[in-house]
């Protein structure tokens, strides 16, 4: 790693509607460093480096690369500037091959397709890296590693002595993490110089150097081994923060040994021909936290599908209190007590236009509580709205605003207190945290561990490992649509659900 | 570059603003289509007022114009609020037409009240049919909505056809087969009129019963938020707990029937003979008239009230202006671009980007 | 009904599939072009209509047909910039845009026309001729069918394998398709998103205003105002119908055409069944076809999706 300034940001300040997104970022790159970008979410850094890859206009200060001033009007300019960046979530063709996922747009002069040159061009990089793909293969039958190493082989084709990666290993397993920053370092040598997103101590640690962006600005830039965990946190939030250690033990909820809910043999094969749950099979007790551990894309999603009634298995059974269920509609479950905190909140558990007291009745528009005689109860819902409102502390201005001007964790709020207030039996929360800033964070877990000592049987699903640790009784690791082995949170440890996560059923010594 | 945002506060003056302005500019271009076309436009405008309101004759023929347009302008209200795009407001009057001239041979002789109330009925049941039917296409074969209404406007047309010109509804005589229409209906089976017009008759009544019903369908009820939801994001409405299918049945049954009430009461209130001249394009100006009405129950009922205006005052302004009739659906065409544009405006603004973004 | 299956029958049944073909198929394939590239542009019955117009005016007044059919194309154009407008600048909602466009344009078709003729006759002009192909237009019964066409027939027909070749084997046709499937990887490679959902949408308009142009130049003399009955919407169901493939979508119009080619028969020989039928017979055939083809597989996952950055 040299001391030469490659790409230097100069009070770059970026403006969203009502929020500053980027305020006099000072940001410095040096040549084939690692530079980790460290903060939570929502406090720039992705803005940040998509400035830099020119997919957003700064709205004041500059670029400079190389010594010189630049202006990206796209990224094509960044592109041909040697800039690439690696989106958190993936920018691929579920159906083109590998190969027309990397070379598409990339050719300005022939308007024929040649695909045997970049074929070989691809294949040098590729032994390189030690990455083995086959170029033909179509996106959507790679697993979510591969589809990452396709998103990396699109910036190097274009020769990018700049790659930026957002959140990289949010949705690898332990062993594909190792994978990557085997190949990152390997490109640190070659005097690639890499900027990475990431929200994670344990990676920071690993980089040359560090910056840390809070609410907009760029705090410092420390080197790791001059500083520690502790320091880096209390710098990303901006005050001291006790670093969650796990807490001792309330006194449990004496969960009786009979499940409320087991789900035996579950088997479902997707529109791709692939087994998306291929034989899950676990338990559910009142008055415990379930945790659900895996990378997305691992069936979780079918899985809590199945358990909301929004999708019928192949076969096998989800028998609720003796009684099985699977297959019937959401509807049957909603009655039953069952609630669902989706992991897309806006797709899946929002009326984004709909105001807030109307969203808290989504799905319960019918029930005698808030219609009677055909018409809806307008003066019941605005109470119970109100109500909520003051319980939850929803901040928003009244109940009768569109939920999509609410910020995240305000909306998030809205599907916690319906889901809360319509369901007395199981809590089903997929990612309930993503994308909410510490603060809410803290609240939702608060709320879910309540939910648990009011007796309630929870299915906690995350990609945050140490939340999982600290919150759940039991944590069963999904992967390949399989429940790979199921450990007791106190005992275990981040490597055991790394090996279970990537497919080892049994811990080697 | 410009694109749209989403106007964060939107407040009724400035909608209000967009669609006087929609109006006013719609307006003035149908003064600049009618001064490049040499027709003097201060006479056209002139008959247009005499022949759509200066007399109670006129109003009432004005009203009796708009009731169809009402009925189906609110079927394609009921369906568009939910983002069902059911084109298929022209079939379903076809289709109602056909009925309940089927239910007045079947049901001749039956007491005046009866008889009126099963003709009705049938009415709102063949166009209810029709929207089954697209419901179904869609719920179990996935087929497009737009599609399948369109295709089967195109069956009715031909089935009506078949009917009156050369099948067994044909009328009696050359000039029936000639124009393609049945006998002219009995005495008993038209609509009554009302306030001794001998124009507006009880479908004018109908209309508004069903802007009432659409009205409070659509805000008061829980259907209604089903509806609402539905247009807004279904999916998060199919997820907790509603079921899309059956809602999206009912809406198109309910759209259908109303669709169906437009057919019944053009051919039994105003033409009293069923013939496919009299009921084509009713649908379509139908949608336009929902869309111009902001796909409100209330809007329809003023859209369509001017659209029938329109209308009654193209009859005068073709004699004494010498306007081409078919200036009106020109008009119908142009109101509704601009209204459109004020739609989108209310609720947008342009942004200009520097450079790119 | 015996007289549908003589020889001579059945040869100018089947050679009327192909003329009734072409309309279709230049709309459908040009519409293919732009659902690849995720627009459902659901204007071209308006297209058409307005391709089918103007040609006719300019058949009229100039008295070249050459020049009627470019201005067919022309007219296709225009539709295809407001819609362009209105779909890829102004985001509006893809069915919004084309209802509208449709809705707008049968107004003011109807009203430019009456307005032309005033109150007399509709001025006719001469329809387009055959092209006969020389020594292959003498093979008994097949040179009546295939090759006795008008050129623009043939034109249609080399357009399949054209599109084919486009969108498979250029960087422009893979461009394309990235559109329809997803956008946001052409953009973040620095690509224009709008400018190709332009192109994409002017190709399909071009070709659609190109088959309105036939529909009036080659069957009769004259424009009528329901000159194109649902034949834009014919074109539509065909993409569907053949799973977004060129090959498929070529098919599907073959079999509408034939249909419609009986349908013209029926009418002319007086048989005992009532023609209203097979006027039909498209249309029905369409929503058959559409329920056998429940799993749409092959749609562009972002067809109808308005881009956002």
């Amino acid at each position: 790693m040299s001391q030469f300034t490659l790409l230097k940001t100069k009070q770059l300040t970026k403006y969203f509607p009502g929020v500053v997104a980027n305020e006099n970022v000072d940001f410095v790159l040096n040549e084939g460093e690692v530079h980790c970008l460290f903060g939570e979410n929502g406090a720039g850094k992705s803005t940040l480096c998509s400035c830099i890859f020119g997919y957003y206009k700064p709205d004041s200060g500059s670029i400079e690369l190389k010594g010189k001033s630049v202006k990206f009007r796209s990224p094509g300019d960044a592109i041909k500037n040697g800039i690439g960046m690696v989106h958190q979530h993936f920018v691929l063709v579920d159906d083109f091959t590998v190969l027309e996922n990397i070379i598409v747009g990339t050719n300005t002069e022939q308007w024929k397709l040649d695909l045997e040159k970049s074929e070989n061009e691809l294949r040098a990089i590729c032994l390189e890296y030690e990455i083995d793909l086959k170029f033909n293969s179509l996106v959507r039958d790679l697993s979510v590693g591969e589809q990452q190493w396709v998103e990396i082989l699109k910036s190097l084709y274009l020769d990018a002595e700049i790659l930026i990666l957002d959140e990289p290993t949010a949705v690898l397993t332990p062993e594909e993490s190792k994978k990557l920053f085997k190949i990152i370092h390997k490109m640190s040598n070659n005097g690639i110089s890499i900027i990475l997103i990431s929200h994670k101590i344990s990676e920071v640690m690993q980089a040359d150097r560090v910056s840390v962006m809070s609410k907009g600005k760029l705090i410092n830039t420390v080197f790791p081994k001059n500083t520690s965990p502790q320091e880096l946190t209390n710098m990303m939030v901006g005050r001291e923060v006790k670093l969650r250690v796990k807490e001792s033990k309330y006194s449990k909820v004496s969960s009786s040994s009979k499940p409320l809910l087991s789900v035996k043999n579950l088997k479902y094969m997707n529109k791709y021909k692939k087994f998306a749950l291929d034989n899950v099979n676990f338990e559910l007790h009142s008055g415990e936290i379930l945790g659900l551990a895996g990378v997305s894309g691992n069936g979780q999603k079918e899985l809590f599908d199945a358990l909301s009634g929004n999708l019928v298995p192949d076969s096998g059974a989800i028998i609720y209190d003796g009684t099985e269920i699977q297959g019937k509609s959401s509807r049957h479950y909603m009655d039953l007590g069952i609630g669902l905190i989706p992991d897309d909140r806006y797709r899946e558990g929002l009326i984004g236009d709909f105001s807030i007291s109307e969203n808290v009745i989504l799905g319960w528009q019918r029930h005698q509580k808030y219609s009677k005689n055909f018409f809806l109860n307008h003066k019941n819902i605005n109470k119970f709205t109100e109500y909520l409102i003051k319980e939850f502390n929803i901040i928003a201005p009244n109940a009768s605003v569109p939920v999509n001007y609410l910020s995240g964790g305000n909306a998030q709020k809205v599907i916690l207190a319906r889901e809360f207030s319509h369901s007395n039996k199981i809590l089903l929360a997929n990612q309930p945290t993503r994308g909410l800033d510490l603060g809410v964070i803290e609240y939702v877990y608060e709320q879910i561990k309540l939910k648990r000592e009011e007796g309630f049987a929870i299915l906690l699903a995350s990609e945050e490992l140490e939340d999982l640790l600290n919150m759940c009784d039991r944590i069963a690791v999904i992967s390949d649509g399989e429940i790979k082995g199921t450990v007791d949170a106190q005992s275990t440890s981040i490597q055991e659900i790394g090996m279970l996560m990537a497919g080892h059923a049994e811990v080697s010594a | 570059m410009i694109r749209l945002e989403k106007r964060i506060e939107v407040n009724n003056a400035w909608i209000a603003l967009m669609y006087l302005s929609a109006c006013i500019i719609g307006f003035l271009l149908t003064a600049l289509l009618l001064w490049l076309s040499g027709t003097d436009i201060s006479k056209a405008f002139y008959a247009l007022y005499k022949g759509s309101m200066s007399s109670q004759k006129t109003i009432f023929s004005s009203l009796s114009k708009a009731t169809p347009l009402i009925l189906t302008g609110l079927a394609t209200v009921v369906a568009f609020r939910a983002k069902v795009w059911s084109i298929g407001q022209e079939g379903q009057v076809y289709s109602g037409a056909m009925s309940a001239y089927m239910a007045s041979l079947m049901f001749f002789g039956l007491p005046v009240w009866i008889y009126l109330t099963l003709i009705i009925g049938f009415g709102a049941l063949g166009g209810a049919f029709l929207g089954a039917l697209s419901a179904v296409l869609k719920n179990r074969f996935n087929v497009n909505e737009i599609i399948s209404t369109v295709m089967l406007n195109y069956i009715m047309i031909f089935f009506l056809s078949y009917m009156v010109g050369g099948g067994p509804w044909t009328g009696v005589g050359d000039v029936a087969l000639t124009y393609s229409q049945s006998n002219p209906i009995d005495d008993t089976a038209k609509l009554p009129f009302l306030f001794d017009s001998r124009k507006l008759h009880l479908g004018f009544v109908l209309a508004i019963v069903c802007a009432l019903a659409c009205h409070i369908l659509i805000n008061l009820t829980p259907f209604g938020y089903e509806i609402r939801a539905m247009g807004h994001n279904s999916i998060a409405l199919k997820y907790r707990g509603t079921n899309t299918k059956k809602t999206l049945l009912y809406l198109m049954v309910f759209s259908g029937a109303i669709a169906g009430l437009a057919g019944v009461s053009e051919i039994f209130g105003t033409n009293h003979s069923l013939k496919g001249d009299t009921l084509v394009g009713l649908g379509f100006t139908g949608i336009i008239v929902g869309m111009i009405g902001g796909l409100t129950p209330i809007g329809t009922v003023i859209a369509g009230v001017v659209f029938g205006g329109l209308a009654s005052g193209s009859v005068y302004m073709k004699i004494i202006a010498k306007v081409p009739g078919t200036l009106v659906p020109t008009m119908e065409g142009l109101f509704l671009l601009t209204f459109l544009i004020a739609g989108v405006a209310s609720h947008y603004k342009i942004v200009r980007l520097k450079k790119d973004v | 009904m015996s007289e549908l299956f003589q020889e001579a029958v059945i040869i100018s049944i089947l050679a009327g599939t192909f003329r009734v073909m072409t309309p279709i198929l230049f709309a459908a394939i040009g519409e293919l072009v732009t659902q690849r590239a995720g627009i459902w542009n659901m204007g071209v019955e308006g297209t058409m209509i307005m391709g089918a117009f103007t040609s006719y005016i300019v058949a009229v007044e100039t008295g070249s047909q050459h020049l009627a059919i470019l201005s067919g194309i022309l007219s296709g154009m225009v539709m295809g910039l407001i819609t362009a407008f209105m779909i890829a600048t102004m985001r509006v909602d893809h069915f919004i845009t084309g209802l509208g466009l449709n809705l707008l344009v049968g107004g003011l078709s109807l009203f430019w026309f009456r307005l032309y003729v005033g109150g007399g006759y509709a001025p006719t002009f001469d329809s387009l001729d055959n092209f006969a192909i020389p020594i292959l237009n003498t093979i008994p019964i097949l040179g009546d069918i295939f090759f006795n066409q008008k050129l623009l027939t043939y034109v249609a027909f080399l357009s399949v394998p054209i599109v084919w070749y486009f969108l498979y084997r250029t960087r422009w046709g893979l461009e394309l398709r990235c559109l329809g499937e997803n956008p946001k990887a052409l953009d973040i490679k620095g690509l224009n998103v709008v400018l190709r959902q332009y192109v994409a949408i002017l190709i399909g308009s071009s070709f659609t205003g190109l088959g309105g142009a036939f529909l009036m130049l080659a069957f009769s003399d004259r424009f009528q105002p329901d000159l194109t009955a649902g034949k834009g919407w014919l074109a539509i169901v065909a993409i569907i119908a053949g799973k977004w493939l060129p090959k498929g979508v070529f098919i599907a119009v073959l079999v509408f055409a034939f249909l419609g080619s009986v349908a013209v028969h029926v009418q002319i020989l007086d048989v005992n069944i009532p023609y209203q039928i097979f006027l039909a017979l498209p249309y029905l055939a369409s929503i058959i076809l559409l329920i056998c083809m429940r799993k749409k597989i092959n749609q562009p996952a972002k067809l109808g999706v308005p881009y956002f950055r």
